[in-house]
């Protein structure tokens, strides 16, 4: 326990519990437990040790190197002819939809987690909401998009390198990913959110344990002003910080449920550019 | 209050102050004094050059037609010099445009970093912000000059233009023969979207704490109070490890650090050390599949 960990314990002993959240109020040396641990505790055992089984033992291209295993092995998903059927066969991607129904009950299961753990402590729920955001990413990629085109061999393969396959033929399928404005705002706000992250972390390190010089909030404020004009502030920051992240999760979400489903070339997509009435009917030279 | 250390010529601030005020209670609203000083402004000029000599190329490229400029600029590119011309000045419409406006670009990344490194300092910070700085400038000088004198072309460096920088990342992948089995980038992908999620929980915890002050954190790091305590319980509850005021700041810096090096290092590689990752993927024995695309 940290230092002034029992005082918290004992404070979130008093939170009544209300329908799952607060059931089991436990604590495993560091952890909480609770209703929603236990669940993903079961479910994410379940699901990572048939994983570990199918890519250690019962793929068929594997090696005699676990780590090589892990790396290159895979659970392929259903075949087309299988449709969204709940298929049984095990040589028919049955492990595929038994791992992401484990997988997707753990995630959730691991968010209502942080609801609990956040009801306990008396803050806000802004850190399940994050997570929630990329839980949706999952949900979209691996059920919803599959269920939109009507077969489970939309989602993707479970293994390491072979899902970064996928990704690169999922981009070329559809023309090229990169003519995707919605992976380009993505990608945008990808390469924004490791940009703002370091400038943030950089910040507060150039500014940290200087009391003693005189240092405070108002150096850095002053710093933001002197070299880019404006300073977003302590609290803005992390407003910028949450919706950064979670926007580029949102934006990539887009980019994927749309490919194939509504657009199926996207350097097509941008035809009509050239028509837009702005210039349509504009003499060029 | 922190001394000035660094006297620079043009050292002058804007004397108006201005407020967002559609930002109120979002986030500050004060905009400036912005400074100007030595660096600033050669940043400044450096920057308008870059900027001028890209308008004229492009311009050049649509005859000087404002509408047309606006309809193609998606698409206009200023390209780099051809293979044959290797690292020599070439022509201006056979991609002198795009060497001067190249120099000048990385001119104003250097006299920006510079800007910023005597602004901290000056403002009593440690100079963290301009090193972190000066990792993405590290991958910027892999990218556009050191790449391409390792192998003795600039054509091998991005064009300048929207359509013509995805175009060269996409080309670069598949002329080495797929980046996604480049295990630098593989890393520095991982620590971009590492770089996302840490930003995500980072953010979205000093919010949920707001109103017990942890978002006071250079305070909360000389003296951590209840706000800092309830963040470090949420996560140590949650996953069993937790990070302080400080420390987290540390891994925010070190991971977003990492996916500019391990690009640069993916980037230098490529080629002249590995020139293809693809089969450099088969002789690993990482390619899922009966690897038949691989070279025996």
């Amino acid at each position: 326990m940290l230092s002034f960990e029992a005082k918290y314990r004992q404070e979130a002993m008093a939170v009544p519990p209300r329908a799952s959240f607060g059931l089991l109020k436990i604590w495993i040396g560091r952890f909480y437990l609770g209703f929603w641990g236990v669940v993903a505790l079961v479910f994410g055992i379940l699901g990572s040790g048939v994983w570990f089984w199918q890519v250690l033992f019962v793929d068929p291209n594997r090696t005699n190197n676990p780590l090589l295993n892990f790396i290159r092995g895979q659970i392929a998903p259903p075949p087309p002819s299988v449709g969204l059927a709940i298929t049984f066969d095990p040589n028919k991607g049955f492990w595929w939809l038994f791992v992401v129904f484990c997988a997707t009950v753990t995630f959730f299961a691991w968010m209502m987690r942080q609801i609990d753990i956040s009801r306990l402590l008396k803050i806000g729920y802004q850190v399940p909401i994050a997570f929630g955001a990329v839980l949706s990413s999952w949900v979209t990629i691996q059920i919803v998009r599959p269920i939109l085109l009507g077969s489970w061999s939309e989602g993707f393969p479970l293994g390491v390198i072979a899902h970064l396959d996928w990704l690169s033929a999922f981009g070329y399928r559809y023309y090229n990913f990169f003519y995707n404005p919605f992976h380009a705002i993505g990608i945008t706000l990808l390469f924004g959110s490791a940009f703002v992250l370091s400038l943030h972390g950089a910040t507060i390190l150039s500014a940290a344990r200087k009391k003693s010089e005189g240092v405070t909030e108002e150096n850095v404020n002053r710093f933001y002003w002197d070299f880019f004009g404006y300073s977003i502030g302590e609290i803005g920051i992390h407003r910028l910080a949450f919706w950064a992240a979670v926007m580029c999760v949102l934006m990539s979400n887009l980019c994927f449920v749309l490919s194939g489903t509504v657009v199926q070339d996207w350097s097509a997509f941008w035809d009509f550019w050239n028509y837009a009435p702005f210039w349509k009917n504009f003499p060029f030279n | 209050m922190a001394t000035e250390v660094y006297r620079e010529s043009f050292e002058r601030r804007t004397k108006t102050v201005r407020y967002l005020r559609f930002l109120e209670g979002l986030a500050d609203t004060q905009v400036g004094p912005i400074y100007l000083g030595m660096w600033g402004a050669l940043a400044f000029f450096s920057y308008l050059l870059c900027v001028f000599i890209t308008a004229i190329g492009f311009g050049e490229q649509v005859g000087y037609n404002p509408i047309r400029f606006l309809r193609e600029l998606p698409v206009l590119t200023l390209y780099p010099p051809p293979p044959s011309a290797g690292l020599q000045m070439a022509p201006l419409q056979e991609g002198g445009y795009w060497q001067l406006a190249t120099l000048f670009l990385s001119l104003t990344l250097v006299f920006w970093t510079i800007r910023i490194w005597t602004r901290a300092v000056a403002n009593g910070l440690r100079p963290m912000v301009p090193i972190a700085f000066s990792a993405a400038l590290f991958l910027y000088a892999s990218i556009y000059i050191i790449h391409p004198i390792w192998v003795n072309s600039w054509n091998e460096a991005p064009p300048h233009g929207l359509r013509g920088i995805l175009l060269w990342t996409n080309h670069f992948s598949v002329k080495y023969g797929n980046f996604y089995y480049n295990p630098f980038h593989m890393v520095s992908i991982f620590a971009l979207l590492g770089s996302t999620l840490i930003l995500a929980m980072h953010g979205a915890t000093i919010l949920a704490t707001l109103s017990y002050g942890a978002h006071r954190e250079i305070d909360e790091i000389e003296k951590s109070d209840e706000g800092t305590h309830r963040a470090q319980l949420l996560w140590r509850w949650v996953m069993g490890f937790n990070a302080t005021a400080y420390t987290i700041h540390q891994w925010a810096l070190g991971f977003a650090t990492l996916v500019a090096v391990a690009g640069a290092i993916g980037v230098l590689l490529s080629g002249p050390v590995v020139p293809d990752w693809f089969q450099w993927g088969c002789r690993a024995d990482i390619v899922p599949g009966l690897q038949k695309a691989c070279v025996p």
